[in-house]
């Protein structure tokens, strides 16, 4: 038999959704263990690394230059025939306001759940989850080479987009082809791109989703493509339509690559279901990346915060129950859901546009001010101009 | 196996960069990622080719 140790609360992950929770659990007083199959955590990034800010203080998270590369003004919208629409950053969605280093940005989260008291376990990877009946008691893992138990009344998958915890779990995570994008980034030198905005290419550069520019100054940018793998017909098209891209645009085909990342993005409508007897699932394992934007980092960390407050409460009450993880499930739908499905609805209807659909919206958005963008802000105006566009949108006018 | 056609992931570095997009991806669960090598399990596999879809550089080949 594998020896055994205990504690209150077990995360499984230390992205940030995962120190979050682990953060906020210990400062709640529980005893939080974290443990990360890697052996750094942050590393290697896998992220287009731009984020909004607001939302920042909500969670406890202080700006800091140790992570920040820079502040953007806004965000731009290239439209197929390359016509920008400007967004302020206030405006804009939670992509867009810092341009990070998302490694140093992971481990400051870690540091901060260390500082609150939080246990971590590098190189320790969960194997499976320890159950008692449908109860979910903890994880058997192994650190090192050497396999043992961690046992703890309160277990959370914080195990990202490729999540095995969830499925071990029984809670549905599987995703329609459509609802997920294959996505490659280069991280590129002596390219010229416009240090006061993110940038982002619509159409078919990128079927059912975009080319980003996160411009990291100094000649530095991430330059990335997503694609919805419903509109990928063949292997490796993430690569293609973004080195196509590339090809086109000569600010960045003179750069040079540095780095390349890849992985999937979910955009996909809220899980029905994110806990169970003993486990809930915060940040991209549960499938909290905003389908819109395809950002996750905000939605994780928000949701991270309940999950930690519910957990040691769970273990103060000793209720670790699917019941009582209610708390949790119904807090961050309070808080996210809303937004979540209105974007997947738009993302839904976007996917399908045409280009002349395309540059029909941003050509009427131009010619517009907008108070608050919000989808339906944005519907709103271009119904002023271009009805025949919105008529497919309007469940959501 | 009788039936079902041949699946290689290129997973020794060649091709592969680990990024895990197809392990997220299968509906089956039956892909698994190292830190340094990526396999699948035959027997769970119906070579439904979402894992080809998902690999961003074309790790992923069925045939």
């Amino acid at each position: 038999m594998p020896s055994t140790i205990t504690t209150d609360v077990l995360v499984i992950g230390a992205g940030p959704a995962g120190s979050m929770t682990a953060k906020w659990a210990a400062m709640k007083g529980a005893r939080v263990l974290m443990i990360e199959k890697r052996q750094e955590i942050g590393s290697p990034v896998r992220c287009g690394e731009g984020m909004s800010k607001s939302w920042l203080p909500e969670v406890g998270i202080r700006p800091s230059s140790r992570w920040i590369n820079l502040e953007v003004e806004g965000a731009r919208i290239f439209s197929p025939r390359e016509q920008a629409y400007v967004i302020n950053e206030k405006h804009a969605g939670n992509e867009v306001g810092y341009v990070v280093e998302r490694d140093a940005f992971d481990k400051q989260l870690a540091i901060d759940a260390g500082n609150a008291g939080v246990d971590v376990k590098l190189k320790t990877a969960a194997l499976s989850l320890l159950k008692e009946g449908r109860q979910v008691v903890g994880a058997r893992v192994k650190e090192y080479g050497e396999t043992y138990d961690i046992r703890a009344p309160v277990t959370i998958g914080a195990d990202g987009f490729e999540s095995q915890v969830g499925r071990w779990a029984g809670i549905p995570t599987n995703l329609a082809l459509r609802d997920m994008d294959s996505c490659l980034q280069y991280r590129m030198t002596n390219v010229d791109s416009d240090v006061r905005y993110c940038d982002f290419y619509l159409g078919k550069v990128a079927p059912g989703g975009y080319v980003w520019i996160f411009p990291k100054g100094d000649g530095l940018a991430n330059v990335g493509i997503g694609v919805q793998c419903s509109q990928i017909k063949g292997p490796g098209e993430a690569r293609k339509y973004l080195d196509a891209w590339i090809a086109n645009h000569p600010a960045y085909s003179k750069g040079k690559k540095i780095d390349m990342v890849g992985g999937g993005v979910s955009i996909s409508p809220p899980l029905k279901q994110t806990v169970a007897d003993g486990i809930m699932l915060v940040g991209d394992a549960a499938r909290m990346i905003d389908p819109l934007t395809g950002g996750g980092i905000a939605n994780g960390c928000i949701a991270g915060k309940i999950c930690g407050e519910v957990a040691a409460e769970a273990v103060e009450l000793r209720t670790p129950t699917k019941e009582f993880f209610q708390k949790y499930e119904k807090g961050w739908r309070a808080r996210l859901e809303e937004k979540l499905y209105r974007n997947w609805i738009a993302k839904e209807k976007l996917c399908s546009l045409p280009d002349e659909v395309f540059d029909k919206v941003i050509e009427a958005l131009q010619s517009i001010k907008l108070e608050k963008l919000s989808v339906h802000n944005i519907l709103k105006a271009v119904n002023q101009t271009h009805p025949e566009v919105t008529r497919e949108f309007a469940e959501l006018l | 196996m009788p039936g079902k056609k041949d699946l290689h992931i290129e997973s020794s570095g060649q091709l592969c960069i680990y990024c895990g997009a197809c392990v997220g991806m299968c509906p089956l669960n039956c892909i698994y990622l190292d830190e340094t090598r990526i396999t699948f399990d035959e027997r769970i596999c119906t070579r439904c080719e979402i894992c080809v879809k998902a690999c961003p550089v074309a790790a992923i080949e069925i045939g």
